[in-house]
């Protein structure tokens, strides 16, 4: 398909500030722009709950792109994604194929990898009459992608089906394909972070990814929620003794996984960023759902110590 | 001419993994689907994952089984949280449930409609991933298709600001921390009263002025599927968004329907019975009530095909969603089929919308909406309420403060499920069967029939250890407000 990338051009020079692009990164942008075969996108879900797609759904922006429609039309080819492609059955597996045979393509993975039953806790689709597990799919794909997007926490670390027992055995991409990764966790992915990422592989920006593959500038540039929390003790904040009475107040002691966990929520969910809502807004402890930690054996209502490894 | 078997693997447009097999035969002279089979393909297992946790963990971990009715599960859950401390949810909390809990089924309604199941009719914009495209019976003419497509784009819009709207007081959509036994944990002003509504307004005229129309648009065209993909005509409801803090009286009311158009009867939750006899799970013994089953995965078995179990009710299958809802509130007095199937679920989104414009007025600004809620050593409870697609029951039982045993039944199970030990088909397979298929090689028709039950595999393929079902609470309940 032919590409129109213009607005996607515009849309990272005005909002160029916020998301860290430097003016040579703006011309780098241009050149890259001007060709007609950017990398294309494939989705690929495992063990999952479908949120972080129903997430990226909800990308919203002052800038153009404005929304995900923009996103699709104008500045990615996303030729395989379950949830929204129109073909179905083996002709939706054939046009992945196909796509991941014609050039550079990025992988975005959704959902753990459940290596119990031979993989077949999580069969993906039919090709050639072969059913394909969620295990081959990415072993398949993996190697020839450009990058490897992991949105969410599931596909970055295990997330909610790596807890407890695994009783499927989920495992993480990296530790499937001993390959690199661009992790963008959260349960679900915020989708301005994942536009972001999105923006530099078609930069060919290089990416600094912390000690557990997150982009720095996403999460542990922003320190912790504790630490700019506007509930924090340090800034006036009171703290909360119970839910009965937690307006306004800190809440540590109702379980906040806020000063354990780094990224930048406040007001950046469901709306433009800072002007949208998170979960401290409506009196709701953190869970550091962006951490690897995350969920954890603990309770999400007692004051939180992650667990020594 | 000989069956021709064809497999329909991935099912797209639909939340998590489905595998389709149907057989394809002539039968008076019209080549039809003579067999069917739906094949659930994502386990999980959440009960291994909430065994032992903080009861009150319950909302935030079952809201993970499905992105697309998260706040359905975190409800549900803490339905049976606040049941098991014995307590009801004061009215604050009663209302901010339901208004974002609404704010999610508008939500999945019009996801479902537009982008799940519209590209069965008609052509998406020129690009990936709207092409290449299916190939079908086009009966749209091209200025409806583009005034289609434009609503298509609108939707993509309306949908996400009702999460927006539901993320007012849920903070984060989806997968919103404010479920929390006992209540709620926002505390409403009258700014976010007017956001909220101003949303409201917004989402609702799309409803009754674009959605609402656009269904009975495709109804009109396609006539043919008010007597496609009826099957057992079963319906199940547990009921939904309760009017009074006790929950006694309900906007969608419960009540099960045998064959299309009987009358309305009481739920008897006792009579709901698991098989496995074709799903991936050992078989331990017959046909059992979940507060007995067990459920160890078994992968290869025999001619088992599935990871859903199957549940049965009286030892029928049902099926369950709007349909059942509608006509179970004596809403809707159509018939059982794919349109049916549609149009109930759009007037329910317009019943919805209005009604949520009531709670909204109902709603006590600045007021708290948590009561407190403390865990029993021991206990047995269970929160019984509706996903977008329909019944949704959670099971949960408390031994040493703990999460003891914490069972799901969603309502893909239901409708989604293979054949039982008597090998009657699950609800979607019997629907399938009879199906007229024009060109076996994209058999759009069952896709149709498929798309039009709002199958969710994330919710289905999840299957937990039963607990003990008991429907009352274990304590006598408080309530403030």
């Amino acid at each position: 398909m032919q590409i129109s990338r213009r607005n996607f051009l515009k849309y990272c020079t005005m909002s160029a500030a916020s998301i860290g692009l430097t003016r040579l990164d703006l011309e780098a942008l241009a050149a890259v722009l001007a060709k007609p075969d950017a990398p294309t996108v494939l989705w690929l879900h495992g063990s999952s709950c479908t949120g972080c797609s129903v997430s990226l759904l909800n990308y919203v922006s002052d800038t153009a792109p404005h929304d995900i429609t923009e996103v699709l039309t104008q500045s990615i080819n996303l030729a395989f994604h379950p949830t929204i492609m129109a073909l179905s059955g083996e002709a939706s597996s054939a046009a992945l194929h196909q796509a991941a045979a014609a050039g550079p393509y990025v992988l975005v993975i959704e959902g753990g990898i459940p290596m119990a039953y031979g993989g077949h806790a999580c069969v993906v689709y039919s090709y050639n009459g072969h059913e394909v597990t969620m295990q081959e799919a990415v072993q398949r794909f993996a190697p020839g992608a450009a990058a490897i997007l992991c949105v969410g926490t599931c596909s970055s670390y295990g997330g909610i089906p790596h807890a407890g027992s695994n009783p499927t055995g989920v495992v993480n991409v990296r530790e499937l394909t001993g390959r690199p990764t661009i992790n963008i966790p959260g349960c679900p992915a915020n989708p301005s972070w994942v536009i972001w990422a999105v923006v530099q592989l078609i930069l060919g920006n290089p990416v600094p990814l912390d000690s557990v593959g997150r982009p720095v500038f996403l999460y542990h540039a922003n320190g912790t929620i504790h630490q700019n929390c506007p509930r924090n003790p340090a800034v006036g904040g009171e703290e909360a003794a119970g839910f009965e009475d937690c307006h306004h107040k800190c809440l540590i002691n109702l379980g906040c996984r806020g000063p354990f966990t780094e990224a930048k929520c406040e007001n950046c969910w469901n709306g433009k960023e800072g002007q949208g809502h998170w979960c401290i807004g409506v009196n709701a402890p953190c869970h550091g759902c962006v951490e690897p930690t995350f969920p954890g054996p603990q309770s999400f209502y007692e004051p939180y110590l992650p667990e020594s490894p | 001419m000989p069956t021709i078997t064809a497999s329909i693997d991935p099912v797209t447009r639909i939340e998590g993994h489905l595998k389709i097999d149907i057989e394809i035969d002539t039968v008076n002279g019209r080549q039809q689907v003579v067999e069917a089979k739906a094949i659930g393909t994502l386990f999980r297992g959440f009960e291994k994952i909430l065994g032992g946790r903080d009861p009150r963990d319950a909302a935030i971990i079952t809201s993970r089984i499905c992105g697309v009715c998260p706040t359905s599960h975190a409800y549900c859950a803490a339905k049976a949280i606040d049941a098991v401390c014995g307590v009801y949810p004061n009215t604050a909390a009663r209302l901010l449930r339901n208004l974002v809990h609404g704010a999610c089924f508008l939500e999945s309604h019009l996801l479902h409609f537009y982008l799940l199941s519209l590209p069965d009719y008609i052509d998406g914009p020129k690009m990936a991933p709207w092409m290449p495209g299916l190939s079908f019976d086009k009966r749209l003419d091209p200025a409806t298709v583009a005034l289609l497509q434009g609503h298509y784009v609108e939707a993509i819009t309306m949908r996400r600001l009702c999460h927006e709207m539901g993320a007012i007081w849920g903070g984060k959509l989806p997968h919103t921390p404010a479920f929390i036994g006992g209540g709620f944990t926002a505390v409403a002003d009258a700014d976010q009263v007017a956001a909220f509504r101003s949303h409201l307004v917004t989402i609702r005229d799309f409803i009754t002025d674009t959605y609402v129309p656009d269904v009975e648009r495709l109804a009109g065209l396609y006539p043919d599927y008010f007597s496609i993909g009826r099957g057992y005509g079963n319906l199940l409801s547990y009921g939904v968004y309760e009017l009074d803090n006790a929950g006694q009286n309900v906007l969608f009311q419960p009540g099960v329907i045998v064959d299309g158009d009987g009358p309305v009867q009481a739920v008897d939750v006792q009579a709901i019975q698991e098989h496995v006899a074709y799903s991936w799970y050992t078989d331990t013994a017959a046909a059992r009530h979940p507060a007995q089953g067990v459920t160890e995965g078994a992968y290869p078995k025999g001619d088992a095909y599935s990871w859903l179990k199957a549940p049965r009710y009286q030892s029928r299958p049902f099926e369950c969603g709007p349909l059942a809802r509608m006509k179970a509130s004596g809403e809707y007095s159509g018939g059982v089929s794919v349109l049916d199937r549609h149009l109930a679920r759009a007037r329910e989104a317009e019943l919805l919308a209005d009604a949520m414009m009531g709670w909204l007025d109902e709603l006590p600004v600045g007021a708290g909406a948590y009561t407190t809620c403390t865990i029993p050593a021991s206990g047995v409870s269970s929160g019984l309420t509706e996903a977008p697609r329909g019944a949704l029951g959670h099971w949960l039982t408390v031994e040493q403060g703990r999460v003891g045993r914490y069972q799901v039944i969603t309502p893909t199970c239901w409708t989604v499920s293979p054949r039982d030990e008597m090998d009657q088909r699950g609800p979607l397979e019997e629907a399938l069967v009879g199906t007229p298929i024009a060109d076996a090689a994209s058999p759009v028709e069952a896709l149709r029939v498929i798309h039009s039950v709002d199958p969710c595999l994330d919710c289905a393929t999840h299957v937990v250890e039963p607990g003990t079902l008991t429907e009352r609470p274990s304590a006598e309940r408080k309530e403030r407000g």
